[in-house]
Parts: structure tokens; C-alpha cells; sequence
């Protein structure tokens, strides 16, 4: 099992490799100089000195080798360059926003696998009947629902009863209830989604599993029904339960990004759009790189926890 | 195995045709009543859009400062917003912005990865090795942030969102397409097509390509609701279609949030259209699949 733990995450290093070279040829396709664009996209003149002075402070003047060579040593270093925009550091940036972005993720990722797993299994246990069609109701209406429109309607109901949106970002250790109180409705927002895919997944692996031969077995011993439904199915259902957890990692960031903006939250989501509409070509390639990082990893997560969940997996 | 030819004979003489096998669509329609209906709302989506400058009452774009924030009622159906506009008109014209924008980048995008998935699992080895890296690469992007990045590269605008859309479909389909392809070049009639001297092309086009429709039909379907989320979140970011277009997920933007207690039929009509559209095309997408590709059910 270590041994392939190490495999898998030896793995991941090619490909990070290969994530960062082409974000980095990516930013350097743009059409013109990105340094004129962000400076003139304002409309104001500027002349070619500043430009020159602009293009050394962020080394854009040295040939394209260097400049990959800088930023991949700074890659190493976890030094992401600094931003276009504020000149601050890129890591300072992500650093002062990533805690409350994550907290978001952790928590609309815990309201999604504790309202799936029972709704899903309720749901193929009692298949056919008004419950399994409410279940799918809340599953395919979760899927067609933009995030960003149900934080909307969340917070017309909550003014509605006398809410009012917080200003600033409690973090969780100096109040717990105040910072719950105010990430729990964008949590909700993002995690309905991810919640309607797994109840969806969870059911229909529930209902292959109950067909199984070792189910009628277990039933035929006499055994009672919680013992079979959470001994016997629902450990053998997990597994594509997992990885459906896993894939949605990516619609989850983008559940994040929108949902910072409709609840003002200043997340990681949010650097994300600010970073493209001001242009900050440095910022974006941070970035891009951190989530991509981010998804990656959550991928080599859930194949860890798969091997871990079904031990018929062979750590080769 | 005579039974069945027997049976089929005695029904197909006893019983005329049609009765024996309806319209497939007529067909599809029954078992699948929830497909049926997406389908009817993407008919009827497609017409609203297509003839927008007939039905919709005013036009979507011409502001009226005495109009501000019209309840819903006679006049204005679904009331009006910060700009004095019709938000019924606007939310017709805007489902031309969203099929268009759908249509569009779903086509391209699942149309260039297949084409790609199979030509991969056609040639295999170095070809299959480098491409499939490369998806690799692309797909280790939530879709989002490579839309979103690719605008920041291209700027905004519906071109560039289409292209945007489209690219980030392009690893997805590209997946999807090459396992079905994988089983397909075991297959012996390809094997028989070699035989007899066909042509790499003609293989890849003629024998192999007709056979992926299924998958990639089912797949066109799920990306074209997954577009029409993906251009209103964009353009809800201000990184879409850049106003005054009517889009339904601009129609989300700034006042509607700001004035969401006052007006708030701003905010709930587009999002009931965007997510009407998305469903339309899910449960059309999950009949297809159940009725085109059993394995695939889940």
C-alpha cells in the first residue's frame, strides 16, 4: 500500500511539470505584449520607458529560456513571482485568501456527502416508491441550478428576515459561530450541486449492489436490515461514490468562484476573476497553477482512498 | 433457435405494420416520457429564440427611465429592471444568446474531440501516447478555469466565449470518444476493412467513426446543458457576453444582486430560464444515453 501511495505520487510530478510549461506558454500567446495591455487597457498614455521599466521589473525583457527558467527555480522555491496589479508577492496573495476558500470547499464538501449517502441509499432501498422520486427530483434539479443563482435567492430570503451581509471574514478559531454563521449559506450554495451528483451516484451503486448474491444471503442468515444496508451494500457502493466525489472537485472551484462573488466573499474564486479582469497575466498564471495543482492532488486523494476502500485493487 | 423467427412471422402476419413497431420516435417519446419532455421544452426554446424579434413585446435592449423596476403584471409580464427594460423580451432574445453559444461550442467541441479520440485509438502507440498526455495536461483544469483562463487570453465576447466553451470540451469528449473507439478497432469488420485494403482515412471515417455516434450524441446532449451553465456563469462574472446583449446570466449581474429585495423577479426569472434550459437538455441527455447506449446506464 505505501508503495503505491509513493508511485502515485511520484506520478503526479510529470504532470504538474507539464501543467506548469504550458500555463507558461499559454500567458506568452496572448496578442501583444501582456505589460502594454495591462497598462494602456486603462486608457491612459503611458510612455515606452515606463513600459521598459515595467517589462524589467517583472523580467518579461530576458530571453523566453530565462524567463521559463526563473519561474520554474521560483517554482521550486514556492516563490510564484509577484502580481501585475498590486506588486505584492503572488504567494502573500493566495496565502492571506486561501483559508477561507478552503474552510468553503472542506464544508460544501461535508454537506454534500451527508446529505448523498443517506438520500441515495433511502432512495434505491425504497426504489420506485414517492421517496426515490423526490430523491431524483433533488438530484437532477441539483444539476440544472446555477450556484451563483440559488446564493441570490438565499440571500432575498434571508434579508427578508432581517439579515444583514457581513462585511468582513471571521476566521474559524476566533469565533466558530460567527464564521459558520456566515460561510454556511455559500456552502449550501456550492455543496447542493456536488450533494444532487453524489445522492444520484450513491443510489444507482446502491442498486446494483442489492442484486448481488451476498446480499440475498445475508438477508436468507436473517440478518436485520441496518446490518446489511451499512455492513454489506453500502461499503461496496462507496467505491463510485468516491470517485464521482473526486471528479466534481473541478465543478466545485467553479461553484466557488461564483458563489465569492454573489456572497462578497474574498476567496480564492474571487482573485481568480479580479486577476483576469484587471489583466494580472502574473496573478493568472499563479493562479491557474494552484488550482490545477489543487484538482490533481484531490485526484491522487481519492485513488489513495479507492485502494484503500476495495483492497481487490492491486497497488502495482 | 426457430422460436422467435416463428413468433415474428405469425405477428408481422397477423398484425399490420405500424402496430407492431411504432414511430421510433413515437416510441422513444413512451418509454422515455421524461426525454419527451425535454425535448419538447428545447422545441420550443429553439422557436422563442429563433422568432425572439416577433414574440417578445418590447425591445430587449432600449432602455426607458420611466419604467424602473415595473412589478410583474399586465404591460410587463415579468416586470422590468434598473434600466427600464422588458425582462420578458430580454430573457426571449436571451435564449437565442444561450442556444447560439451552446449550440456552438458544444458542436465544435465534442465534434474536434471525437475526431481526435479516434484517430488516437485508430493509430495507438506513439500518436495514442503523446495525445493522450496532452489530454492529460488539458484536463487537469476544472472546465471553468480553462474557459475562463482562454478569455483572459482571447478577451471577452461571444466569439471568443464559444471558443472558449468549446476548447475546454475538446480533452472531455476526446475521453469519452477514444474508449469506444478502443473496442471498435478490435472489431472484425475493421479488421476485415484492412484486409481488403482500405485506407487509414477511409477506416477512421467510414468504418469507425458512424460507430461512435451513440457515445458521442449522448455527449453532445450532456455538454450542451453543461454550455449553457458555463456561458451564464462567465458571463455572471462579467467575462462573457458583454453587455447590452440580453444574456441570461448578465441578466443576473449588478442590479439584480444590488436590488435583489426591491425588484427581485430580476433575479428569479433568468434563473429559472437558465435552469429550465440546462434540465431540458440533462433529461433529454440521460433518456438518450439509457436508450442508445445501455452500458452506460447509471
Amino acid at each position: 500500500m505505501s508503495r503505491y501511495v509513493v508511485t502515485r505520487f511520484l506520478l503526479m510530478i510529470p504532470t504538474l511539470l507539464a501543467v506548469a510549461v504550458l500555463i507558461f506558454l499559454l500567458v506568452r500567446v496572448v496578442p501583444g505584449d501582456i505589460v502594454e495591455l495591462r497598462l494602456v487597457s486603462g486608457g491612459t498614455y503611458v510612455t515606452k520607458d515606463v513600459i521598459q521599466a515595467e517589462r524589467a521589473r517583472l523580467g518579461l525583457n530576458k530571453p523566453i529560456w530565462n524567463q521559463f527558467v526563473d519561474w520554474m527555480v521560483g517554482l521550486v522555491r514556492l516563490d510564484f513571482g509577484v502580481s501585475m496589479w498590486s506588486g505584492d508577492k503572488i504567494t502573500h496573495e493566495i496565502a492571506i485568501r486561501l483559508q477561507l476558500s478552503l474552510e468553503l470547499a472542506i464544508l460544501a464538501t461535508i454537506i454534500a456527502t451527508v446529505l448523498a449517502i443517506p438520500l441515495g441509499t433511502l432512495a434505491a432501498v425504497r426504489r420506485g416508491t414517492w421517496i426515490d422520486q423526490a430523491v431524483q427530483l433533488f438530484s437532477v434539479a441539483g444539476l440544472a441550478v446555477p450556484s451563483f443563482w440559488l446564493g441570490i435567492l438565499m440571500i432575498l430570503f434571508l434579508l427578508t428576515r432581517g439579515w444583514l451581509p457581513p462585511l468582513t471574514f471571521t476566521p474559524l478559531w476566533q469565533n466558530p459561530a460567527a464564521n459558520l454563521a456566515q460561510l454556511i449559506w455559500p456552502a449550501l450554495a456550492v455543496g447542493y450541486r456536488y450533494s444532487a451528483v453524489a445522492a444520484r451516484m450513491t443510489r444507482s451503486a446502491m442498486l446494483e449492489v442489492l442484486r448481488e448474491d451476498y446480499i440475498r444471503t445475508a438477508w436468507s442468515k436473517g440478518l436485520n436490515q441496518p446490518v446489511i444496508l451499512w455492513r454489506h451494500a453500502l461499503r461496496n457502493a462507496l467505491l463510485p461514490v468516491t470517485t464521482v466525489i473526486g471528479l466534481e472537485f473541478a465543478f466545485l472551484i467553479g461553484g466557488l468562484v461564483v458563489t465569492e462573488q454573489v456572497f462578497n466573499l474574498n476567496g480564492i474564486g474571487k482573485l481568480i476573476v479580479d486577476a483576469i479582469s484587471h489583466r494580472d497575466y502574473t496573478l493568472i498564471q499563479g493562479l491557474m497553477l494552484l488550482v490545477a495543482a489543487g484538482y490533481i492532488l484531490a485526484n491522487f486523494i481519492v485513488d489513495i482512498v479507492y485502494a484503500w476502500l476495495d483492497p481487490r485493487i492491486s497497488y502495482g | 433457435m426457430a422460436r422467435p423467427v416463428a413468433v415474428d412471422t405469425v405477428s408481422a402476419a397477423v398484425l399490420p405494420l405500424a402496430a407492431v413497431r411504432p414511430h421510433p420516435l413515437r416510441r422513444f417519446a413512451r418509454r422515455y416520457p421524461l426525454g419527451a419532455a425535454g425535448t419538447f421544452l428545447i422545441v420550443a426554446m429553439l422557436l422563442l429564440g429563433i422568432f425572439a424579434n416577433r414574440v417578445a413585446p418590447y425591445d430587449p435592449v432600449a432602455a426607458d427611465f420611466g419604467a424602473m423596476f415595473i412589478r410583474p403584471g399586465p404591460g410587463h409580464w415579468f416586470g422590468t429592471d434598473a434600466f427600464g427594460r422588458d425582462v420578458l423580451s430580454r430573457l426571449l432574445f436571451g435564449a437565442r444568446t444561450a442556444l447560439v453559444i451552446g449550440f456552438a461550442s458544444s458542436i465544435i467541441g465534442a465534434t474536434i474531440g471525437a475526431v481526435v479520440g479516434v484517430i488516437s485509438a485508430y493509430f495507438g502507440g506513439t500518436t495514442d501516447l503523446v495525445l493522450q498526455r496532452l489530454v492529460d495536461i488539458l484536463i487537469s483544469f476544472p472546465i471553468i478555469i480553462l474557459a475562463m483562463a482562454i478569455v483572459a487570453i482571447l478577451g471577452s465576447g461571444t466569439i471568443n466565449l464559444i471558443v472558449a466553451i468549446a476548447l475546454s470540451f475538446i480533452p472531455r469528449a476526446e475521453r469519452v470518444v477514444r474508449a469506444s473507439a478502443l473496442a471498435i478497432r478490435a472489431t472484425v469488420y475493421v479488421e476485415a476493412a484492412r484486409a481488403i485494403g482500405a485506407g487509414h482515412w477511409r477506416i477512421i471515417f467510414r468504418h469507425m467513426a458512424p460507430n461512435v455516434g451513440a457515445p458521442y450524441l449522448v455527449m453532445l446532449t450532456a455538454f450542451l446543458g453543461q454550455a449553457i451553465l458555463l456561458e451564464a456563469s462567465l458571463s455572471f462574472l462579467g467575462l462573457g457576453v458583454s453587455e447590452p446583449t440580453p444574456a441570461w446570466g448578465l441578466m443576473l449581474r449588478g442590479a439584480a444582486v444590488d436590488f435583489v429585495q426591491r425588484a427581485p423577479w430580476m433575479a428569479i426569472f433568468p434563473g429559472l430560464a437558465i435552469s429550465i434550459a440546462v434540465l431540458a437538455f440533462n433529461v433529454l441527455g440521460d433518456a438518450l444515453r439509457d436508450a442508445l447506449d445501455p452500458r452506460l446506464r447509471t
